[in-house]
């Protein structure tokens, strides 16, 4: 099986491909991204492509004519770029590759990373959808993913193959670049404690294998990949043994600001989950995809938890000398 | 003996270990918002406003989602009056719909089991295995009829195929007892259709108001 993984360079994007790899079925494997990958990749092919270059995006997917896409170049705002360019790279990668995948002839199924953000939050709207309630985005972010969804759809149409739109919750992990997680970890926290709603998390390890299991299953549809439970912001913030800061409407303008100024600037659908909350029905895609996420308890702890760096290259060498 | 059975013999003992989790945010809370230790610290404070009789709680499902359809003349104790009596009752969470999406008081009642009226939320809920509570509209005029029903909430229930359970509240808003009068299920017919959940409506008014004449002592005055 060949199979195309865009995003390679990113945390999530490494990590698949690492799994791919371990996959004897996934014969070719042909990466794309802005960044190097953050790992080392042992038998894949990586070029990096910046995503307002859809000549040399389309040219490489046609030449490699893959089997399956796996579209993982999502840029999160305030992850790795900014929000301006995290908004037009997710558009002009989706555009590209998706466009120059739908004209391949061995195209057997398309998954593309989304996010349970594409709901939205406006008022009134429901607390734990499943995948029948339609997209609504109340943020720039889950109308980037929106968008995507739309354009692989289309893609999906044209090719008459499968679309999975793997919607993952918002991801924290130790080690991903995550703007939610970054803020949560900040010696202080700004929480509204009148406001604030649960919301669901996903450890960056279950993303990965959502996205290689939506691979192999061909489901066709959007599948909501969240970990079971909630917590709500104070909670969080009192687990990590940080010092919740009430705070409330005009105050989070202040806030954000001052978590900008300490590193950990605070996107709106992240604003938007500490005070609305995010959590979506992920029965469906555990019963499709046969996974089982961590605890939103569980990634929260891992969040805090510091777990020292296994330096396995410089334990080999000194092995060696 | 076990820790636990220490602690209970200790007074405080219970809350300290609550008040314990809340400080530490080890607490649970669900995705719709309900904090099972924020309702147990309160309790004893509800337990000094109402008392309750709980009859027929056996005929409500032991595990896995249901709707309980109950009347209310204002409305303001019938949902605290249900939840509180049925936890006590089975030790199962009630999850009243009717919740405002308005901070602070839409957050604060979802603490302790509100949730939004919406169809695809008490579906959510029943898929979940959450008992419904689902309040039929007001009748202020008199506490002897139960007021309507609206049929797109039922639907929820034969789209999931979980039971509906008519219940009658029996009390005054200002009084202190109240009586909570569970009946059977009302059958349905479970291939849906566009008739069946008028049908069941209508069934299920006719169920809550029958508890209700049983239920209400004859020497009211009002």
């Amino acid at each position: 099986m060949r199979v195309l993984v865009t995003g390679m360079g990113g945390e999530l994007g490494t990590r698949v491909t690492n799994l791919l790899e371990a996959d004897d079925a996934v014969t070719d494997i042909l990466g794309m991204d802005l960044f190097p990958p953050r790992r080392r990749i042992f038998r894949s092919e990586f070029h990096r492509v910046e995503p307002g270059d859809r000549r040399k995006a389309v040219h490489l997917v046609r030449d490699f004519d893959p089997e399956v896409v796996l579209h993982v170049g999502i840029f999160e705002p305030h992850s790795r770029t900014s929000p301006t360019e995290a908004r037009l790279g997710t558009a002009a990668s989706a555009v590209s590759v998706l466009g120059a995948a739908a004209s391949c002839p061995s195209l057997q199924a398309i998954v593309v990373r989304s996010g349970i953000e594409v709901y939205g939050r406006r008022r009134g709207a429901p607390t734990r959808p499943d995948e029948t309630i339609e997209p609504a985005p109340t943020s720039p972010f889950g109308r980037s993913l929106a968008h995507v969804e739309q354009v692989a759809a289309e893609a999906g149409q044209v090719a008459g193959v499968p679309v999975t739109a793997v919607r993952l919750g918002p991801i924290v992990g130790p080690s991903i670049p995550s703007p939610l997680g970054r803020y949560l970890r900040l010696p202080a926290v700004a929480v509204d404690p009148l406001s604030e709603l649960p919301f669901s998390l996903l450890h960056q390890e279950d993303a990965c294998q959502a996205m290689v299991a939506a691979a192999s299953v061909g489901h066709d549809g959007p599948l909501n990949v969240v970990g079971a439970g909630a917590v709500t912001a104070t909670q969080a913030v009192l687990m990590g043994r940080r010092i919740p800061v009430p705070v409330m409407g005009p105050g989070w303008r202040l806030a954000a600001a001052a978590a900008e100024l300490l590193g950990a600037p605070l996107p709106p659908h992240s604003q938007e989950l500490l005070t609305r909350g995010c959590t979506a029905d992920g029965a469906l895609a555990r019963t499709v995809l046969g996974i089982e996420p961590r605890t939103t308890h569980e990634v929260v702890a891992q969040l805090y938890r510091w777990d020292e760096v296994d330096h396995e290259l410089g334990a080999a060498a000194g092995a060696h000398a | 003996m076990s820790l636990d059975a220490v602690r209970r013999g200790i007074p405080g003992a219970t809350l300290a270990v609550q008040l314990g989790r809340r400080a530490r945010g080890t607490y649970a809370v669900d995705e719709w918002g309900l904090d099972p230790d924020l309702v147990a610290i309160a309790d004893p404070v509800l337990g000094l406003r109402w008392e309750l009789a709980v009859e027929g709680a056996d005929r409500l499902p032991t595990v896995g989602g249901a709707v309980l359809v109950f009347n209310r003349r204002f409305g303001v104790s019938e949902p605290w009056v249900l939840a509180r009596g049925i936890r006590r009752a089975t030790g199962r969470f009630v999850r009243t719909v009717g919740v405002p999406d308005l901070a602070p008081v839409g957050p604060l009642l979802r603490r302790f089991g509100g949730v939004l009226d919406r169809p695809d939320e008490i579906a959510g809920l029943l898929r979940a295995g959450q008992l419904v509570g689902l309040p039929m509209s007001r009748d202020v005029r008199s506490r002897e009829r139960v007021g309507g029903l609206d049929v797109a909430r039922l639907e929820a229930a034969i789209e999931t195929d979980r039971p509906v359970v008519p219940v009658a509240m029996v009390g005054r808003e200002l009084g202190r007892s109240w009586r909570i009068v569970v009946g059977s299920p009302v059958p349905y017919d479970a291939e849906g259709g566009p008739l069946a959940a008028a049908e069941l409506a209508e069934a299920t008014r006719s169920e809550v108001q029958a508890l209700l004449d049983e239920s209400l002592p004859t020497s009211w005055w009002f």
